[in-house]
């Protein structure tokens, strides 16, 4: 347990919820991009994330020497950024110059309506954290107060 | 008998209150992350343990525990079990809690000041 472990926890949160909504933005920017820079419609992106331990850090160790056992909570981070391979719709519209043959033309996989909800997801997600951050803030301002 | 059983159960409870917080603060980054479990710290039931004995030094040396909650069924389906409200009302409460037990110790240590003599 260190000083500033929650607001270590909420922050790495907010780097991933951040992370989050710029790669919704990305896919909400490239719903009608048919063709990207390998030639193909644009595949959306999804972000991976996992829990982190706090193995290493200062504030593990000292609550390990202090004999707290238990889990150590961790923040949270983003491991990678994939591409959904699932292929996007089929559109009529033989005028377009990434029409096929028979004058179709294939879509990007990007739903705005899922990354809509995606964006809002990861808004709430951020708010939430930002509102711990600002307790553990006043928990520590109030802990100083012992010494006034 | 200057500092007394209550005065470090106070101690050990803003001490408490800090570890659970992170615990709350961990379920909440990790409300999204899939599989993720909650962890909780019953510091109250440990330091109620601790106090029941009536022993100074127990008290004085109560260690918390962050662990998994079991009593917390999956709520989503990835596997999560973070229910966002709920560890928001938490982490208030504690919050509270915790500086309720601040300025409960500092009325004290204010009152063995003005017995002592000092300003």
């Amino acid at each position: 347990m260190s000083m500033f472990g929650g607001l270590e926890i909420s922050g790495s949160a907010l780097t991933a919820q951040r992370l989050r909504m710029n790669v919704t933005a990305e896919n909400i920017a490239n719903a009608e991009t048919t063709k990207g820079a390998d030639g193909n419609p644009y595949r959306r992106k999804e972000v991976t994330l996992q829990s982190v331990g706090q193995a290493g850090t200062f504030g593990s160790q000292l609550s390990r020497a202090m004999g707290t056992s238990g889990v150590a909570p961790g923040g949270v981070q983003a491991t990678e950024i994939t591409e959904d391979q699932t292929n996007g719709k089929l559109v009529y519209d033989p005028g377009h110059p990434d029409a096929n043959e028979e004058g179709y033309v294939r879509m990007p996989n990007v739903d705005t309506v899922t990354e809509m909800v995606d964006l809002i997801d990861a808004q709430r997600a951020y708010e939430a954290n930002v509102t711990a951050m600002t307790a553990a803030k006043q928990m520590f301002a109030k802990t100083l107060e012992i010494l006034r | 008998m200057l500092i007394d059983t209550t005065q470090l159960a106070l101690e050990r409870s803003i001490s408490g209150a800090a570890q659970r917080h992170e615990a709350l603060a961990a379920n909440l980054a990790n409300a999204s992350t899939p599989g993720y479990r909650r962890v909780d710290v019953d510091f109250h039931g440990t330091l109620a343990a601790a106090m029941g004995t009536g022993d100074k030094a127990t008290v004085e040396h109560t260690a918390f525990t962050t662990q998994a909650d079991p009593s917390v069924g999956v709520t989503q389906a990835d596997g999560n079990s973070i229910d966002v409200d709920n560890e928001s009302a938490k982490l208030a409460a504690n919050a509270l809690e915790q500086q309720a037990a601040v300025s409960v110790l500092k009325a004290r240590t204010a009152i063995i000041r003005s017995a002592l003599g000092v300003a």
